[in-house]
């Protein structure tokens, strides 16, 4: 069974943001939500990063754990998604996200922020794969077509990794023996409390 | 003397400011001849360390967008779904157990003397209002509030995820726009009350004396007993509280940041729930718990000899400025104060 | 990325399985779904009420069930890498972007740019039908109302103040065939003042590498930096320009361990992947690139046999290169000796090391001698010719290489034919159109009671056109001043001296505005009428094919028909043609539809006479082959193996040109330019012989001698001829014997161009191919086997010097080098001395202390038009801003991110720019930098409501562009918005 995951290769990624449009392009994200984005650590001086950050997919999953009316589940690929229609709008996955991830269409909180929205996984919500009821939640399903999101498979610089954890950490491993340097996966101690030996 | 202070104080400050520019200034003359952005990439376990979060720039003007990491959410995550809710069943439904116990043990509080038949205006009718208006939602606030810390777990397995949903989502509403009135109704008895409500000597007698329900002397009190006015207390604060936080968390990112929030959620279920489990004993003092009390909320007016038994002073008080009928006073009628 | 390409299949059995089979590992999908609805009814009803909000599809949704889904193969429109986009389309819908995994060039890679372009054709912002200004209103007219008042008016024009009164401003966004009917267009309307983005990019490029080894492009390709051990990126910031190149430049830099230089006045995302970051000061690229020299030659590091066998005058540059001792380096650039010595070392020593620049470098008035001087670092490590090395420019539109080489440019027909007779009727044979009638089109000028033919004068360039619209008449040196401008697919904001530019755009009589978006064009200047917007669709909705910065030539299909009531560039120029006259004899070879050119037929047109430069062999059934077979090609060496499908066994992807021959040769194409190392059919080649046999030079004793530009033993693998030689013509393969392997009717077709003298015909007019097809079966390259100059004497400064910006902030070092005197340069004055020396006398360096740079952002493009229309890359960049250093700020009380106004040394009095602070420490003190994409903004006003209504891009912003100034190349005519000052205050 495989357990996806993202990595973020930040000696590769360049802030090039085609992550954060394709996922726009992919599932019609509307203006001021971004599912995925880019932030550059240490800019301007010799050593900054850019770290492109979504969802994790976190194992054992803050947002799933302290949502009040369990909106979240996890797919056999461990995919960590929820449902809108169960969604209340609390805010509280976002407190808890360590990533930022959860976002809602409106800004304040009162009456409703809305219902929630974050990354996929390109893999859809519990409507039925593939339909325009699914497609209007949550964007198109790609993992019910065989594909990986989209974001990942854009990367300019084959930076973002997505798909089985053991794969792509091998990858990476792969490319720091390469390569000689890597700064590490970012996020991965705190979404799966693992790092990468390498 | 001012003079020289100020002047001492600009002197310091263009020092400071001269040390600033005489460090920038060779740096920019001559930069570094290794420099080599590979070798020194930032690394994440040292800014965890540094920082204990991560932030950057990013392009988004939503400047939130540019935090990376807060590990914090995991804390907050702990706090919310154990400590939260160990900290709620134990206050709550130990304040129940003991009122049970209590109850059982000295039953209610009977007017020692019988009812008099004559009556005294204990609130008017704006003070019952206020009382009412807060009460209530205060009640819906505190059920729409547990539901979110304690619903998933006691509710949600008999409703069903979408039926427990629309009721959530209710009650989420109840919260949020009761919240209004509740507040106003905190800042009103604020001031309404405040005068009645110092802590006098009296409350310390009062407190010795355990309020006369746990013993069999009644110590005399004014218009507040010093029961009376923790409960005032408690809600005045414990309701600023609540509403200070809660409003935080109905409008994200006005004043705080996410870790701002974190705390505001921990402080209003910390003090929710302490608050339900106060207000649990405020309900049941004024109910079974105590002949003669609901009156004073219900129509108003109190009987003379209840009054004397719990607030020999204030009758006084009122005695003394002719304050109390003869006759059991029509509910129409207007009390002076 | 996808783990394994061949792993998709087997993934997806996988992913279904998983799906189907109920797991334990938590709560999956069906039984999440089914206790969902367990208790559903009761409660949940009043779950109905619109309680949140869930967002709605727009123009995207899965195709409905049973529609069909095609995918379509593009070329993204935005940078020179020639990503391949693969277009979802159902039912004439564009409903999705795959990944175009099969891509040697992206492998299914985009940057924001390309991963957002299906935008671009739904956009809403896109202009919907042709509109003119009505007494300042914008108003609604037909095609057949706009064509016919436009063409109108430009006969008019043309009757008072002749041909050259109307500049053709074209675009590097045409399609090969776009950009090539665009020149023609110009050349029958009978004015050379055609011009497109290539000025004001990488015309000086394009001057100084053709002046140097023969041909004004990239030598090598992105792929092909993969193989190098040393890369140094100079005035270039790719990893935001051309994001998709960093995936060959990080993974060639990790798989060699390569050393990766960055030399830049910024710290850019591309210099933070760096292992060796250089800051220099902005306009200091000649005494840098010397000094790492000076280190070279010092330590004996140089290519002493490539030198020597391949290399015109290195001794006269090795004389200037003396002059830039540690010292003054360091004292004019800023940077250290040692620093530079450890860079020239890596860059000598751990070969092959390229060189790889963009608009850093190019845009400065000393752009073709930066060019020029890198050249020349290239040419003493003997890093061209070859994998791994060689001149990697970047070129930055989709198409600029494309529309440089198909001649939109003021000194060139296309395919770098010169404005000479000669080149006039090749291309009057090829277009089987009369050169007198062609030549009775053009203005002849008295000059002195000499008779000019404007015909073979160089145009005006696009940098200039204001000053030629406004100047008195008596200074441009044409019939009148200019008087129309037909804008197709240019910024208006991308233009240096932008207040000038705003008069100019007043005092036209005609301004023909045709593009997917009004542009700044639509609201720059205060018109009331006499302005028409005219909709183009995208190259989306459109045929044709684009060559990407390697020379690669990729077909783009049309993915859905123009939206709105856009039309092609093709039908736009047809149908003014047919109102100006001349579409008969222009689409004489072409097949029209309707009112729609065939692009196919435009193309095999330019191949019919595309000798030159080797667009002969592209031949549009072969290039829609490449695109067929995509993942044939190897990643890094390009080329289609020999057991491939027959139509592309062996062709290197794309067929960079040159691509010698007629298509049917079946000339792989070139990968890398001047390879020795292959034989001229599998894609080698040699130094061209450009400038001729020899020279005569004056030699240090003082005697004259006679020096032979020819190559020096030096020559291409399975060469006939063992040494240089010369340009191949009819009289030369007769001399080598070779002539009989003509054929009988190539024979008839050189002899039927020769007329009395068929000897002279040479291998680029040779409209058979026969010369370069026998040269080629000899191992020989028919342009010759000569040697690359590191003197081209030529040009203004035959060996580049050090030139100071026109507005320096190191006034002092002025008088020791100046900028060249004025002179007349394309047809107007370039009076950049005179502006200089005032700048100086008058001290502007103190008013405006801090350097003023530009570039730009990964999610625009070029003026910025289309990319701020697009609501995807919109979000992600709203707001013009300029990056300060902390320093700088803190003395000026600006905050991050608070608004600032910036002036500069030419702004009207009492005007100043309004943007935001972005402080870091990306810049170093001193410096400014700003994105140039930004429009719509003009010295602190909106000008939002000048756009026709429902047409303004959704992010305005001051185009820094108002706050550039005067200096221009002399040799091309390049503006210089990268070295000059500018002062910032709080607003």
């Amino acid at each position: 069974m495989a357990r996806m995951k993202f990595l973020c290769d930040a000696d590769r990624c360049i802030e090039c943001n085609a992550c954060v449009t394709a996922c726009k392009n992919e599932h019609e994200v509307p203006w001021g939500i971004n599912r995925r984005r880019v932030v550059t650590i240490n800019d301007g001086r010799p050593g900054e990063r850019s770290v492109s950050m979504a969802c994790m997919h976190c194992t054992d999953a803050p947002c799933a754990s302290v949502c009040p009316v369990n909106c979240f589940y996890t797919t056999a690929d461990a995919v960590v998604l929820h449902s809108k229609d169960l969604c209340i709008g609390c805010g509280y996955c976002f407190y808890a996200c360590p990533f930022g991830a959860p976002q809602y269409p409106r800004v304040g909180n009162f009456g409703s922020r809305g219902k929630m929205d974050k990354c996929t996984y390109c893999a859809g919500g519990p409507e039925a794969d593939s339909t325009q009821a699914e497609f209007v939640k949550y964007g198109t399903n790609r993992l019910a077509e065989g594909k990986l999101p989209l974001c990942a498979e854009m990367c300019s610089t084959k930076s973002l990794l997505a798909g089985d954890g053991e794969i792509i950490a091998q990858i990476y491993r792969e490319r720091v023996v390469k390569r000689g340097y890597g700064s590490g996966a970012w996020g991965w101690r705190t979404a799966y409390r693992e790092t990468i030996a390498t | 003397m001012m003079a020289f202070l100020t002047r001492i104080r600009i002197a310091v400050g263009a020092l400071a400011l001269l040390a600033i520019f005489a460090a920038l200034a060779p740096a920019a003359a001559q930069q570094p001849t290794q420099v080599n952005p590979t070798a020194q990439a930032v690394n994440e376990a040292q800014l965890f360390k540094q920082l204990g979060q991560i932030d950057g720039r990013c392009t988004l003007p939503d400047q939130k967008a540019c935090l990376l990491e807060q590990p914090g959410g995991r804390d907050w995550r702990q706090f919310s779904e154990v400590t939260l809710p160990w900290i709620g069943a134990i206050s709550i439904l130990g304040m129940l157990g003991v009122l049970v116990l209590f109850y059982l043990i000295r039953g209610m509080v009977r007017i020692e003397s019988g009812r008099s038949g004559r009556t005294i205006v204990r609130f008017s009718a704006f003070e019952r209002f206020v009382h009412w208006m807060t009460a209530v939602c205060f009640i819906v606030l505190a059920i729409s509030g547990l539901n979110i810390t304690f619903g998933n777990k006691l509710l949600l397995p008999w409703m069903g995820p979408e039926a427990f949903t629309a009721w959530s989502q209710w009650a989420k509403y109840a919260h949020n726009y009761l919240s209004f009135p509740f507040t106003l109704g905190v800042v009103t008895i604020c001031l309404m009350w405040i005068a009645w409500n110092f802590p006098s000597k009296a409350d310390v007698e009062w407190l010795k004396a355990g309020g006369g329900i746990i013993g069999k002397e009644h110590p005399p009190a004014r218009r507040f007993n010093g029961g009376q006015k923790l409960i005032y207390w408690i809600v005045v604060l414990g309701g600023g509280a609540v509403a200070i936080t809660g409003y935080l968390l109905m409008f994200p990112f006005w004043g705080t940041g996410i870790a701002g929030m974190q705390t505001a959620q921990i402080v209003h279920g910390i003090v929710s729930v302490l608050f339900v489990a106060a207000m649990l004993g405020h309900i049941y003092i004024g109910s079974i718990g105590m002949e003669g009390a609901f009156e004073a909320m219900g129509t108003g007016t109190v009987d003379e000899n209840w009054a004397k038994q719990h607030h020999s002073l204030w009758l006084e008080e009122q005695k003394a400025k002719g304050k109390v009928a003869d006759a059991p006073p029509s509910g129409r009628m207007q009390p002076a104060e | 990325m996808l783990i394994k390409r061949t792993e998709r299949q087997a993934r997806r059995g996988a992913l279904a399985q998983t799906l189907s089979s109920q797991s334990d590992a938590g709560l999956d999908r069906r039984s999440f779904l089914r206790r969902s609805g367990l208790a559903a009814g009761g409660l949940a009803a009043l779950g109905t009420l619109s309680l949140g909000s869930v967002r709605k599809a727009e123009a995207r949704m899965p195709a409905k069930a049973g529609a069909a889904v095609t995918i379509r193969k593009n070329i993204c429109t935005h940078c020179s890498v020639g990503c391949t986009v693969m277009a979802e389309v159902s039912e004439g819908v564009w409903i999705g972007q795959e990944p175009g995994w099969d891509s040697p060039i992206n492998r299914g890679s985009h940057c924001a740019k390309g991963a957002a372009v299906r935008e671009l054709v739904h956009g809403d912002r896109r202009l919907k039908y042709p509109m003119k200004l009505v007494n300042g209103q914008w108003t609604k007219i037909s095609w057949d109302t706009a064509i016919d008042e436009i063409g109108t008016k430009m006969l008019a024009i043309r009757e008072k103040s002749g041909p050259d009164s109307v500049y053709f401003l074209g675009s590097a966004k045409f399609s090969n065939e776009g950009a090539y009917l665009y020149r023609k267009f110009a050349a029958y309307w009978g004015t050379n003042n055609v011009d497109h983005q290539a000025r004001i990019c990488h015309s000086t490029t394009v001057a100084g590498v053709a002046n140097t080894w023969g041909y004004g492009a990239q030598t090598n390709s992105y792929n092909d930096i993969r193989n190098s051990k040393t890369m140094i990126i100079m005035g270039g910031n790719p990893a935001e320009a051309h994001p998709v190149s960093l995936q060959h430049l990080l993974e060639g830099k990790e798989l060699n361990r390569a050393n990766y230089i960055v030399i830049e006045p910024r710290l850019t995302r591309t210099a933070a992947h760096a292992t060796e970051f250089v800051r220099i000061r902005s306009g200091t690229d000649i005494p840098v690139i010397y000094g790492i020299l000076w280190h070279i030659f010092r330590n004996g590091w140089e290519d002493k046999q490539f030198i020597e066998q391949r290399v015109y005058g290195m001794e006269d540059a090795r004389r200037e290169i003396e002059k830039w001792t540690p010292e003054e380096v360091e004292r004019v650039s800023g940077v250290p000796g040692a620093q530079l010595e450890r860079v020239a070392k890596m860059f000598a020593t751990e070969k092959p090391s390229t060189l790889i620049w963009c608009m850093g470098a190019t845009q400065h008035t000393v752009g073709t001698a930066n060019v020029r001087a890198f050249c020349i670092a290239l040419l003493a490590t003997g890093n061209v010719g070859s994998f791994g090395n060689g001149a990697n420019i970047f070129r930055g539109h989709c198409n600029v290489q494309g529309a440089t080489d198909l001649g939109l440019d003021i000194g060139t027909l296309p395919l770098y034919y010169g404005l000479v007779e000669g080149a006039w009727r090749h291309w009057g044979r090829v277009w089987e159109t009369d050169y007198e009638w062609l030549s009775s089109r053009f203005h002849t000028r008295d000059v002195g009671g000499k008779p000019v033919k404007m015909m073979e004068v160089a145009g005006i360039p696009s940098t200039r056109w204001f000053d030629a619209t406004m100047m008195p008449q008596k200074q441009v040196q044409q019939q009148d001043n200019l008087k129309a401008m037909m804008v197709f697919g240019h910024g208006g904001n991308t233009v240096t001296r932008m207040p000038e530019a705003a008069k100019g755009i007043a005092a036209l009589d005609l301004l023909v505005v045709a593009d997917p978006h009004p542009t700044t064009w639509a609201v720059l200047g205060e018109r009331k009428d006499n302005t028409y917007l005219l909709p183009i669709c995208t190259q989306f909705e459109c045929d044709g094919s684009r060559t990407a910065s390697n020379r690669s030539i990729q077909w783009g299909e049309q993915v859905v028909k123009p939206i709105f009531e856009s039309k092609n560039d093709y039908e736009v120029m047809y149908r003014l043609a047919t109102k100006l006259g001349f579409a008969d004899r222009m689409f004489k070879n072409i097949k029209v539809n309707g009112n729609e050119p065939v692009a196919e037929d435009i193309l095999r047109e330019i191949n019919r006479g595309g000798w030159s430069t080797g667009y002969c062999g592209q031949s549009p059934e072969r290039l829609k082959a490449h695109m067929r077979n995509q993942d044939k090609f190897d990643l890094v060496t390009l080329r289609a193996p020999k057991d491939a499908p027959a139509e592309i066994a062996g062709d290197y992807y794309g067929l960079p040109w040159p691509c010698w021959g007629t298509p049917e040769l079946r000339h792989p194409g070139t990968h890398t330019l001047y390879n020795t190392n292959l034989h001229v059919m599998e894609g080698g080649g040699t130094f061209r012989a450009r400038f001729g046999v020899e020279r005569e030079e004056k030699a240090p004793d003082g005697t004259m001698r006679k020096v032979s530009l020819l190559s020096n033993g030096s020559f291409s693998v399975g060469s006939e001829i063992r040494d240089g030689y010369p340009e191949f013509t009819y009289g030369v393969l007769k001399k080598l014997g070779w002539d009989g392997d003509l054929t009988a009717a190539e024979r008839a077709t050189i002899e039927r161009i020769g007329g009395n003298n068929p000897d002279s015909v040479g291998w680029a007019i040779d409209l058979s191919g026969g010369i370069q097809r026998v040269t080629m079966a000899h191992g020989c390259i028919h342009y010759g086997n000569g040697k690359a100059r590191a003197n081209a004497w030529n040009l203004p400064d035959p060996i580049p010097v050090h030139r100071e910006p026109i507005y320096t902030p190191r006034p002092e070092l002025v008088a020791r080098y100046p900028t060249l005197p004025n002179a007349v340069q394309f047809r107007v004055p370039n009076i950049g001395f005179d502006v200089q020396k005032a700048a100086v006398d008058k001290g502007l360096a103190k008013q405006f202390p801090l350097i003023n740079t530009s570039g730009r952002l990964v999610e625009y493009e070029g003026g910025g038009e289309e990319t701020r229309s697009n609501k995807w890359l919109a979000e992600l960049q709203q707001d013009m801003f300029i990056e300060i250093n902390p320093a700088d700020a803190a003395a000026r009380g600006i905050k991050d991110g608070a608004f600032v106004l910036v002036t500069g040394p030419e702004m009207p009095a009492g005007q100043a720019c309004r943007m935001k602070a972005l402080v870091t420490e990306r810049v170093g003190r001193g410096v400014t930098w700003s994105p140039y994409h930004f429009g719509g903004w003009f010295m602190n006003v909106d000008q939002r409501r000048k756009y026709p209504a429902g047409a303004d891009p959704i992010v305005l912003g001051e185009s820094i562009n108002t706050v550039t100034t005067y200096g221009y190349d002399p040799v091309t005519g390049m503006q210089e918005p990268k070295a000059t000052l500018c002062q910032i205050r709080a607003a």
